[in-house]
């Protein structure tokens, strides 16, 4: 990979500038969401995964997959609005 | 977010800067691949990590006498076949959200 030269990288003008952090909001956005669904899948892979007999998924473990997802997320929003009611 | 992303699959958007000053241009396009290569090796790390967590839980047992390959094969192609439905889920739920006006 090729170095980036510093003295271009310090130089940068603010139209430049701009874009790059614009790129960097939206990779972070990105990667707020892959995290999450590496976080889901290694929750959710254990609970309806119960064992190994063939490398596809049932109906039946895809249906729970997606279950575990929405009422992970139900979870989640039921308890913020519970804090926000304590305040 | 299909997981080919994960593995830089996706190329850095490109896009049409305002600068006609070549040498920024170029730290641009080099400073947006390398934050994009670097987010790929984060997200394979992380992927194999787990991937690895769970196949050695679910296809071995004590006293690991055995490699259990065949299992560990079928249990990768799972867990891929587990990210892409989580992924698509996921996705749809945060689409919901936002055209619903919730986020």
């Amino acid at each position: 990979m090729s170095s980036i030269n510093q003295a271009d990288l310090a130089n940068l003008d603010d139209g430049s500038k701009k874009e790059i952090m614009t790129f960097l909001e939206a990779e972070n956005s990105k990667q707020k969401v892959q995290m999450s669904v590496h976080q889901f899948t290694n929750m959710c892979f254990k609970q309806c995964v119960p064992a190994i007999n063939n490398g596809d998924l049932s109906t039946h473990e895809e249906q729970c997959l997606n279950n575990c997802v929405n009422r992970f997320l139900d979870t989640n929003i039921r308890i913020v609005k519970g804090l926000q009611s304590l305040q | 977010m299909a997981l080919s992303s994960i593995f830089g699959g996706a190329a850095p958007s490109q896009q049409q800067g305002t600068t006609s000053n070549p040498a920024a241009s170029k730290v641009k396009e080099q400073l947006k691949v390398q934050i994009a290569q670097e987010l790929a090796v984060a997200n394979v790390t992380e992927l194999v990590n787990k991937i690895t967590e769970n196949c050695f839980e679910k296809c071995l047992t004590s006293p690991y006498a055995n490699a259990q390959e065949g299992c560990v094969d079928q249990c990768l192609a799972k867990y891929m076949r587990s990210w892409n439905v989580i992924s698509k889920a996921y996705v749809a739920r945060i689409q919901q959200a936002s055209t619903s006006g919730e986020i």
